[in-house]
């Protein structure tokens, strides 16, 4: 099975998977992509959070099958060293992590909902940021959001998920 | 107080096998210059700093990142005596010397009250017990992090060991360039002579670690470039590009994967397994049966090519569970039976009085009223956001772990029994923690993991527990119930305050499970039961503060803030109330009773005075507070809550406005994260937070039955207020915890006029 995965294409051994395990595991435990994180296993806390053609997925509950022919996109690939996402940034700005296990899958929630909605209101932020951190980040989370939504806008953009998914 | 007496004798005879060295810390844990490995051109200066050929400083990292910022902290000390900028630390993992036990973490165990341990008021009694505990900790050398003490522990021996190496760097440089050393100067890592030498610290490693130091003093605050500035923490770039190494991130080559299931029921076990339907799946390879190890509950482990092929393993075990000899449990029957054992030791002066002062019958008999009212709270998982999991590797008689623990040094004990090997054959790597609570104080997955090594034909082998393992074996925060009574004489003052709380006691517990050596027959009187309760600081005359303790059997563990979670609940609701009985402001009436306490008395002013305290709000919003110290800090929070109609009246928290006397500030942004981290934390527990067990097995099983505080929920704004303080520093990661759910309890009563005595609020 071929698989994308962050702009290139990773062959999986049809031996190693089956059609119905979850995208998350694949890309754990086959691909060793392990920014991408396991917190419950049933879609409840996001930590599995990736893009697929360029949705917020929770990886944990997404069948290897319904991902094949279509773009993935995991923490690894959101921004580059020289080159962070705007979101990154402002994470850093914002001193948002703390144990940061929940932080691949709560960027790239907040990636999805900026790749939508380029001035999120708080309303939009609650209904689009429903995982869980039980260190308790959500308020800076808030705020980054917005700051870097403000990047975005403005241009000053580190990397957009355009540019990132095309490198 | 005689037995108080009698705590310290015991502590005193263990404290006499020590006698032999003949310094105190801090300077007892400095190490040698070959304390630490060297590699590649480095120098060891001590047990804590050596110094690359480049010049650059690798500090030996002894404590766990967990998200509290211990790493950054802990950096800041050394950085700022070396005279480095925070980019030239880099951090390598201790070992297993006792110098990096925790002293401060155990002296914290001792049951003392606020008022005989004001900073530079110490009584002779504190300063005895302080003394004979730390010697007995530094003996012991338990590498622990947890009890909010890794900077109060740090503080004098890493500052030390950083003013040593640069007083020897100086010294080398003075030698070979023959100038005075008081006329050098450092600028990140670089010695120079205004007459025009310059060389950084590599240059000179070599000759440093053969000059004797000088004179050394730490430096004074006022000379700080690092201590006391919000420095950005060492640790967010990793931690936002996916690349931070959890324990569950480990990938080795031909690593195999395996999951638990346990026995559902808490302390069973099981009889004949059929495997046929799971070794018949793809990826499956292997059923390990695992007995108990550091308190676990039996299970069976299935390894397989992946996680996921391994749980699909372990999902199709035929498994016949069996109850344990004693019984199961009943979370519904122990609560009853905490209520009426703190009762009946409230009626009869039972149980372990770890405060009391005057005479409390007499003052009630005395009484012109007499309050009384029962609280409770229930059993609380930790829930870290990253499962339980620990990687291990046996091979040619050596074992490799790799473990997101609180508790290094007895992992790698328990890694060498279950092994079969001595600790010198164990390697015990520790990741980042996706979460810790407390709950990776307990090492049982630890063993497991290498109990299951032996069987991969040295592979290794990442075990994982599912969610539902997670929250349904874990080692629980401990349910409580306490008995609070308080006297009123005609005036309206109080005359008297009696607490009888029963429950668990914790600590016996986990040294049973980790510390079998030094368990004995009866358990002594573990002051974390009460903590929270016989440490106030209000200064009422006549009191007894006792804790029966209980043995429910349920596995109970060390969770954040650990007594004072649920206690400071009793305490700060039942303060509460006795202000409303009064007729006081909940805030004056405890001033009122602080004259005695300026720190606290100023922390309380502090939130009163932030959060606009008796100034008008809008309609359906009232204020609570609450007051409370722990883990050396004094933390007061002020909440805003309303009502939410439209989800059936469900309390929501608006804003909280904290106010904090940590001692001497090292970091105020990490302090500032923690303080919301505490809230965030604790208000999921006072909001949602319980653990149901029936018929022996909890009910609880993963997010969508144990619900957290999501980011709709939090509060829009948690303020962090600091009193500046040149006190030692005290905790940061916990003592945020306690005020909330009394503030918020608080603040609900004067919104709806009743009183929610339990835990989580349900209004």
């Amino acid at each position: 099975m071929d698989l994308s995965v962050n702009g290139q294409t990773r062959t999986v051994a049809d031996a190693a998977v089956d059609p119905s395990m979850p995208l998350l595991w694949v890309l754990r435990d086959v691909l060793n992509l392990t920014g991408t994180k396991f917190g419950c296993g049933v879609a409840a806390c996001g930590a599995c959070t990736v893009h697929l053609d360029g949705q917020a997925v929770r990886s944990c509950v997404t069948p290897l099958a319904s991902a094949v022919g279509k773009p993935v996109r995991t923490i690894e690939a959101l921004g580059t060293a020289e080159q962070p996402h705007a979101l990154q940034k402002a994470w850093i700005a914002h001193q948002v992590p703390q144990c940061g296990y929940c932080q691949s899958g709560m960027l790239m929630a907040a990636a999805g909902l900026l790749a939508k909605n380029r001035d999120p209101s708080d309303a939009d932020i609650d209904a689009a940021i429903t995982n869980i951190c039980r260190c308790g980040t959500y308020p800076r989370i808030r705020e980054a959001i917005k700051t870097a939504a403000k990047a975005l806008r403005g241009g000053d953009t580190g990397a957009s998920p355009r540019a990132v998914a095309a490198a | 107080m005689k037995r108080r007496s009698m705590l310290l004798l015991g502590a005193g005879a263990a404290g006499a096998l020590v006698v032999g060295w003949g310094v105190l810390p801090p300077r007892s844990r400095q190490g040698r210059a070959d304390t630490l490995p060297v590699v590649d051109g480095e120098v060891g200066l001590n047990g804590w700093i050596k110094i690359t050929a480049d010049g650059n400083v690798l500090l030996a990292m002894h404590r766990s990142e967990m998200g509290q910022g211990v790493h950054t902290a802990l950096a800041m000390l050394v950085a700022e005596e070396l005279d480095v900028s925070l980019a030239k630390v880099r951090l390598v993992q201790a070992g297993r010397d006792t110098l990096y036990g925790n002293v401060a973490g155990f002296v914290a165990a001792l049951p003392l009250h606020p008022g005989d341990m004001e900073p530079g008021h110490e009584t002779r009694g504190v300063k005895a017990g302080r003394w004979i505990v730390s010697k007995f900790a530094r003996e012991l050398g338990i590498n622990m992090t947890g009890g909010s003490s890794s900077v109060a522990d740090a503080w004098d021996v890493l500052r030390l060991a950083g003013a040593t190496a640069r007083t020897q760097l100086l010294g080398a440089a003075s030698l070979q360039w023959k100038l005075p050393l008081a006329e050098l100067v450092v600028a990140d890592g670089v010695i120079s002579h205004p007459s025009g030498p310059v060389g950084h610290y590599g240059e000179f490693a070599k000759a440093a670690a053969v000059t004797p130091a000088s004179t050394i003093a730490v430096k004074e605050a006022k000379d700080w470039k690092l201590i006391g500035k919000p420095v950005p923490r060492i640790d967010l770039v990793a931690k936002t590009n996916g690349s931070a190494g959890f324990g569950i991130d480990v990938r080795l080559p031909g690593m195999v994967y395996a999951v638990v299931r346990h026995c559902p029921m808490l302390g069973g076990s099981f009889g004949r397994i059929d495997s046929d339907a799971a070794m018949k799946l793809p990826g499956v390879e292997r059923v390990v049966r695992l007995g108990p190890y550091a308190g676990s509950t039996d299970g069976v482990a299935v390894v397989g090519r992946s996680s996921w092929h391994a749980k699909q393993g372990a999902q199709a075990l035929d498994i016949e569970w069996r109850a344990p000899p004693a019984g199961v449990l009943d979370s519904r029957q122990i609560a009853a039976a905490l209520e009426a054992t703190a009762r009946q030791a409230a009626a009869t002066q039972g149980g372990f009085a770890f405060h009391a002062a005057g005479d409390v019958q007499a003052a009630s008999a005395a009484a012109a009223r007499r309050i009384e009212a029962v609280y409770h709270a229930p059993y609380l998982a930790h829930a870290a956001m990253e499962p339980i999991n620990c990687t291990a590797q046996v091979k040619d008689g050596k074992v490799e772990v790799w473990a997101p623990t609180q508790l290094p040094g007895m992992a790698l004990a328990l890694a060498a029994r279950t092994a079969g090997v001595g600790e010198d054959a164990v390697t015990l790597h520790v990741t980042y923690l996706g979460g810790g609570f407390g709950r990776r104080l307990d090492i049982d997955f630890v063993g497991q993991a290498v109990r299951i090594a032996l069987e991969t034909n040295g592979r290794p082998v990442q075990l994982l527990w599912p969610r539902e393992e997670d929250i349904t074996h874990d080692f629980y925060r401990p349910a409580g119930a306490a008995v609070m009574q308080a006297s009123i004489d005609a005036q309206g003052a109080i005359t008297s305050l009696a607490i009888t709380s029963a429950g668990d006691a914790v600590t016996p517990r986990w040294m049973e499970r980790g510390l079998p050596a030094l368990s004995g027959p009866i358990d002594l009187p573990d002051k974390t039961a009460s903590e929270g309760l016989f440490d106030l600081p209000y200064g009422i005359a006549n009191q007894r503060i006792a804790h029966a303790a209980t043995h429910s059997g349920v596995p109970v563990g060390f969770w954040r803030s650990v007594g004072h979670s649920h206690n400071a609940f009793f305490s700060e609701c039942f303060i509460d109330e006795l202000a409303f009985e009064t007729q006081k402001d909940p805030v004056a009436f405890r001033l009122s009773l602080l004259a005695d306490m300026p720190r606290h008395a100023a922390v309380l002013k502090l939130a009163a005075d932030k959060s606009g305290w008796g100034k008008p709000l809008p309609a359906g919003r009232a204020r609570g507070v609450a007051l409370h110290e722990s883990f050396g800090s004094i933390v007061a929070e002020v909440v805003e809550v309303s009502l939410d109609e439209r989800q059936r009246g469900r309390p929501v928290v608006h804003r909280v406005v904290c106010a904090a006397d940590v001692g001497t500030v090292v970091n105020p942004a990490i302090v500032a994260q923690q303080m919301e981290s505490a809230v965030i934390f604790g208000l999921s527990a006072a909001l949602y937070g319980r653990i149901d067990i029936v018929g022996g097995v909890v009910q609880q099983t993963n997010f969508p039955n144990h619900p957290v505080l999501k980011l709709a929920d939090a509060p829009r704004v948690i303020e962090t207020h600091l009193i500046a303080s040149s006190n030692p520093p005290g905790g940061v990661g916990e003592p945020g915890t306690p005020p909330i759910a009394p503030a918020v309890a608080n603040a609900l009563f004067v919104l709806t006029g009743k009183r929610v005595r339990g835990l989580p609020l349900v209004v």
